[in-house]
């Protein structure tokens, strides 16, 4: 058996998980178990205990109220691709998760989970940026708050979360009707991990004109890299000012940094496109 | 260490009962408690695909997932494909007619993925949708042309079925 020991838990509600949580040195949440058994594999995870949130079927729902879209953390990435709400009017997330890893992992794998674990490289982490989403998180110690997706992530595969906190849901504000938005990748291999990435969103104003325009960039920084674009369209001239993209296994420095404004320019103007016909 | 727990699955259509470490994943589960060698383990880590099992209906890497997690669901692996009487399923025969099995040890993997895909899209046979549905298991004889062939063969034959009947 490749993973170390642990403490098993499957907690059946929120609270009996925050409780687990606070309760236990170490405790970590297994949710879709995509990135954390593979880390204990390697056994570079080690947790004390797991809690598995897996059987807490109040985090696994989809729903609209007060016009956000509230997704709990549980839901599948898969679920992303299949929800009519999703599709109608968040296209972003629809988008990106189809470059999440592949059905057999989606199926698995969670909305919680990948904000949780911030991969540098995930798509759903600069979705939340882009669609500026809040982060709805709970603990027994503290009670509940909500973090701004733009100041969740502080690093690779590091984030605003404390202990004993756990991902509740997250919540996407309302689309304006003139809006669109689209997600460009490049990988390697086909669905692999993103070498770069950009996610944009665009909204239009009464004479079709551009409002607002804003871009997130996967890979030419710590974390999804976030441009206000308003004032830089159609040439988004200077979009690689500030750029610090690093060198690894899947692409130099210097391609992330040429192809990176290649797939900002493509994926702002496909939003406008869809604005458009909107 | 932790306690080991009960565990009692319904794998291909039969409930099986063990008795396991959390740690141990449903793929060890399969191939070492039950004798189910049909899960294939190569990379261990979510990578390559050839642990594909059909969890209530779905593939998931069986690599990535705990025993104790599947404890009351259902599991399909290629060991139930075939018909009790030995008779082979639709996507065995045609895997064997187009040669689509090299080394055969991806065999089961694309099988239970192919099977998911046409149980969700009968009859399609646009070779780019079924060149993505396999993209997540990977076959290192690299022999996917055939593979293609033998999913699309299947697919074939029941669009023409279903063109007769209307």
């Amino acid at each position: 058996m490749k993973p170390p020991p642990f403490e098993y838990h499957a907690p059946e509600s929120i609270e009996e998980a925050l409780s687990l949580l606070a309760g236990v040195d170490g405790a970590r949440v297994l949710a879709g178990g995509q990135s954390l058994l593979q880390l204990m594999k390697f056994r570079r995870a080690k947790p004390s205990t797991l809690v598995d949130i897996n059987g807490v079927g109040e985090l696994d729902a989809i729903e609209q109220r007060d016009g956000e879209l509230r997704i709990g953390a549980l839901v599948r990435q898969q679920r992303l691709l299949e929800d009519e709400l999703v599709a109608r009017s968040w296209q972003l997330l629809r988008e990106a998760t189809r470059f999440v890893g592949y059905a057999e992992t989606r199926r698995r794998g969670t909305v919680g989970g990948s904000l949780a674990f911030a991969a540098p490289w995930a798509e759903l982490c600069a979705a939340t940026v882009a669609l500026d989403a809040t982060i709805d998180v709970r603990s027994a110690n503290h009670g509940s708050r909500s973090i701004p997706a733009r100041s969740f992530f502080r690093g690779p595969y590091e984030t605003a979360l404390e202990a004993g906190e756990l991902i509740t849901g997250v919540r996407f504000p309302a689309r304006s009707r003139r809006s669109g938005a689209s997600f460009h990748e490049v990988s390697a291999r086909y669905r692999d991990y993103a070498q770069a990435a950009a996610a944009a969103v665009v909204d239009l104003d009464d004479a079709g004109e551009c409002a607002s325009a804003a871009v997130v960039l996967v890979g030419v920084a710590r974390t999804p890299w976030l441009v206000d674009v308003t004032a830089m369209v159609p040439s988004l001239d200077g979009i690689g000012d500030g750029f610090e993209p690093e060198d690894d296994v899947e692409a130099s420095a210097e391609y992330r940094r040429r192809v990176a404004p290649v797939l900002a320019r493509r994926a702002v103007q496909e939003a406008f496109e869809r604005a458009r016909a909107a | 260490m932790s306690p080991s727990l009960p565990v009692r699955i319904s794998v291909n259509g039969r409930w099986r009962e063990g008795v396991v470490e959390p740690r141990r994943t449903l793929a060890d589960f399969l191939r070492e408690d039950l004798g189910l060698k049909g899960a294939h383990l190569a990379c261990e880590h979510g990578f390559c695909g050839n642990c594909n099992v059909l969890f209530d209906g779905h593939n998931v890497r069986s690599c990535l997932m705990l025993a104790v997690q599947a404890n009351g669901h259902a599991v399909e692996t290629v060991e139930g494909l075939a018909r009790d009487d030995g008779e082979l399923d639709d996507l065995q025969r045609a895997f064997t007619e187009h040669a689509a099995i090299q080394c055969g040890f991806c065999t089961p993997a694309m099988l239970l993925t192919a099977k998911e895909f046409l149980r969700e899209h009968p009859g399609e046979t646009d070779e780019v949708a079924i060149r993505r549905a396999i993209s997540g298991v990977t076959c290192r004889c690299t022999g996917y042309q055939q593979i293609v062939e033998a999913i699309r063969s299947v697919a074939a034959a029941t669009s023409e079925r279903a063109a007769e009947q209307a």
